[in-house]
């Protein structure tokens, strides 16, 4: 699945550290989001969600579904 | 018991218990070797590295259930690893105790089973390389 959690990040300013302190997950766990190495379960996806105030469908997309940016 | 259970501990307690546990199976060992005790104190000192064991087990246990997802699922992978391995090496060294006569000096269960921990922390490594 693709994500645009890293460019969300980098919006606020926020380094991996910071995202993994607010989500209470590792930075390990953030980077592999960020890379795409990980998809989160949907309890972490809603908490993403919540955090940047968006829908999880603005921030994570199918791979079979083209990104609308 | 519970009480570990409900608070996660740091890692260097995950290890201390671990190093605990260790030195104390080297001691039983070496007691066992070398020392003069009779019958009945041996079993008892056989059974000693049980109570670390214990401790280490808990630990080990309530710093799993702390982990987020991501770090379970690597757990789960290097279990997943491990666990193969063990039976792997169990069942060749069954095979090759009827092909061959192997020396108990070299492997009784006393040296295999530090091949377990091992394969865990091969299987660790493995499934942790695949998310950096």
């Amino acid at each position: 699945m693709k994500n645009h959690l890293r460019g969300l990040r980098a919006e606020r300013g926020w380094s991996q550290a910071d995202l993994a302190e607010k989500l209470d997950v590792s930075r390990q766990t953030v980077n592999a989001i960020e890379t795409e190495k990980y998809d989160p379960s949907l309890p972490l996806a809603f908490k993403i969600a919540e955090l940047f105030q968006m829908k999880i469908e603005e921030i994570f997309v199918p791979n079979h579904r083209q990104s609308p940016d | 018991m519970k009480a570990i259970l409900r608070n996660p501990p740091g890692p260097w307690t995950v290890i201390f218990t671990a190093l605990t546990w260790v030195l104390v199976y080297l001691l039983t060992r070496r007691l066992l070797e070398n020392g003069q005790l009779l019958q009945g104190w041996r079993i008892v000192v056989a059974l000693a590295p049980m109570v670390p064991f214990t401790f280490f087990l808990a630990f080990m246990l309530a710093g799993i259930r702390s982990m987020d997802e991501l770090q379970r699922r690597i757990q789960l992978e290097a279990l997943a690893i491990a666990f193969p391995l063990a039976i792997l090496l169990f069942m060749l060294l069954g095979l090759l105790e009827l092909a061959i006569p192997l020396s108990p000096q070299d492997w009784s269960y006393r040296h295999t089973w530090s091949y377990l921990p091992l394969f865990y922390f091969i299987g660790l490594a493995i499934a942790s390389r695949r998310y950096q």
